[in-house]
Parts: structure tokens; sequence; C-alpha cells
């Protein structure tokens, strides 16, 4: 039975947005959140250089610096009760996100990935399963900020959890802070996170456009047709385009 | 241009039915999650076939997230049908257009 009484629970989005001399992040997060506040109808929170401790980019834009650190902060400093935390390379464009907070779990994180192509990231980490940091869904219970507090013990410790995980990679990165905290939290044992696979456009981008529902993403080689969901774009470089930003205008336009 | 480089450029256009049909089946799996009671479950025909058989208009069945989530029967049947014949006739409709599409 409802209690009628009690106070509704705050929902919203919280995006990190650092800049780097080579990506502009807050103009990729400015955009991401028009697609928030169009698909879920949440508003949106912008948290901007939260720390300035600078990590160097492996894979996309090798080599350049990466402002990645701050991501444990996000349970202190999230305004809302129930929080979607998402990289602002994940685009929202269906509102299944939501079906998360309806539960009553304390917090789930992505933790299957695939290109268009059927692909995988391949994982540094192998002694425990890979989840990816880039929508993370948490209500303010202990339980979640047992997590965050983990993830910045790793986060601190980095060098430590790296040789007692076997992680192949000496950079650290959200993905292995969260999925060491996921296992340490639920007692080492394997738990189910996002039920669905996150699409993750891994190649560079010619177009994005959206015709009768379906979004049409056009690489260098192919294209593909893709339902209209949530797309993880790798590509920065599309995504500080004017074309990015025309095809956002398109989506907001219609349903 | 040349007869060739237009070619080629074509095919570059051309899309896969094959990539296409299994991203729009991943998009259907997402779509055929919902919520009951605080619950997230997966719309399957096993599941409705269990629930329509149960005897009794009360039970209890676990989520995704291995909860039990207590059900009311009738309930239950009329939102997981209607969620699998929503998703599934999206399903029927976007793969009639994806058998037609060989380039976009």
């Amino acid at each position: 039975m409802n209690n009628s009484n009690a106070p509704a629970k705050s929902r919203g989005v919280v995006l990190f947005a650092h800049n780097t001399p080579t990506v502009n992040y807050e103009r990729i997060a400015e955009q991401a959140s028009r697609l928030i506040t169009y698909t879920l109808n949440l508003p949106t929170t912008i948290i901007t250089a939260v720390d300035d401790t600078s990590n160097v980019r492996i894979g996309y834009a090798n080599a350049t610096p990466w402002y990645n650190m701050g991501r444990y902060r996000a349970y202190d400093l999230s305004p809302y009760d129930e929080t979607i935390l998402l990289d602002s390379d994940y685009l929202i464009l269906d509102n299944n996100l939501l079906k998360i907070l309806d539960t009553t779990i304390d917090y789930a994180i992505m933790d299957k990935n695939q290109s268009p192509t059927g692909t995988v990231d391949t994982p540094a980490i192998l002694s425990i399963p890979m989840v990816w940091a880039t929508a993370v869904i948490f209500k303010k219970t202990s339980k979640a900020k047992l997590l965050f507090d983990l993830v910045a013990r790793i986060q601190r410790n980095y060098g430590y959890y790296k040789r007692l995980y076997h992680l192949k990679s000496n950079n650290f990165r959200n993905d292995y802070a969260f999925a060491i905290a996921d296992n340490i939290v639920n007692g080492y044992q394997p738990r189910q996170g996002i039920p669905w696979t996150m699409l993750t456009a891994d190649k560079p981008i010619k177009k994005l456009e959206i015709k009768n529902n379906n979004i049409i993403l056009r690489e260098e080689k192919s294209a593909h047709v893709i339902p209209r969901q949530s797309i993880h774009i790798i590509d920065k470089d599309y995504l500080q385009s004017d074309e990015y930003v025309e095809f956002v205008d398109t989506v907001c336009q219609i349903k | 241009m040349s007869d060739i480089n237009e070619l080629v450029d074509q095919i570059k256009q051309a899309t896969d039915y094959q990539i296409n049909k299994r991203i729009l089946r991943e998009k259907i799996i997402t779509d055929l999650h919902f919520t009951y009671n605080g619950g997230l479950f997966k719309a399957t025909p096993e599941l409705f076939s269990f629930v329509v058989c149960w005897n009794s208009e009360e039970l209890f069945l676990e989520d995704t997230y291995q909860n039990p989530i207590k059900v009311n029967r009738k309930e239950f049947i009329d939102v997981c049908g209607q969620h699998y014949q929503m998703a599934m006739n999206h399903w029927h409709i976007e793969h009639e257009q994806l058998k037609r599409t060989r380039k976009v």
C-alpha cells in the first residue's frame, strides 16, 4: 500500500563534463541534456571541473589529457534522490532507463556492451565481470553510498587494485573502478546490472539521421538502420560538430 | 567522378540486413522488459504461460534482480500480455521494413 503522505522522490540525470584541450565536453553535455529533457522529461545537472587531476586517454584520442577522476563524487553531488548518472557521449533516445528507477534496487550499472557489428570492447579486466560506467543508476541508499565510497578508495589506491584484480591497463578508468566496487559490494559475486545491451558506435561517424523513428548511422564504410534507442558514441569529433547539433534539433522536434 | 568511384561510393552506403536484424532484436529484448510492483520482468511466453496456468489469484515471482515480487495474477497477466504484444507487434512492423531496406 502506498503512503500518500510520503514526499515524492526527486529524480534527475547527472552528467560530468570536464573540457580537455581536444574535447569540449561541456558542449557535448549541453546537447546530451537537451536529448534527456526531451526523451526522459527529467531535469539534468551538469557537473564541470570537479577534479583537475589529469589522466591520459588510451584508445580514442590516444595520449591526450583526460579528466575522469571525479565520478565517485556523483553520490554526494547529485541533488536527486534517484539519479541516472551518464557519460555525456551517451545519447538518450528512448526511455528504457526509467524502468530501472521504478524498481526497488539500490543501483544498477550497464554490464553489456556491443557495437553495431556485434563486436565488443575487449575488457582489460578479466578476473571479474566488466561493467560500463557510461550509465549508472542509483538511489540515495547506504548500499549505493558504499559503492561510490569504494570507487573513491579504488581510485586512490589504483596501483594496489590493479595488481589485485590483474588489470591489464595502467590507465585508470571508471569502468574498472565500478566493476571492482560492484564486485566487492555484492560479496564477490556476479550481480545483474542493467539487463540489456548498450549499443556503442565505435567507429568515426559521418552522419546521424532520424527517419520514420529509425536512426540511420553512417560510418565511413557502412551504414546501419537502428531502431530508435540510446546510443553510446565514441567519436567525440562528431559530437562537437554542428551536424550533431542539427541531429539533436531534429530529434527534439519529432516524437 | 568515374563510374568505378560512384559504384564504390554506393556500395559504402549499402546497409547489411543481418546486422540491422540483430540490432533490432537486441532493441526488442530491451523493450520486452517492464516493471511491476517494484520488480523488473522480461515478458516471455514462458512467464506469461506460467502465470496464466497458476491456480490462485496471488503469487510471488522472481524478478530480473532475483527479488520475490508479490503479484496479482489477473493484473499481471494484463500488464505482461499487453507489453509482450506491443513489443512483438513493433518487432514485426520494423522487421518488415528492414527486409525492404538494402540501401539508406
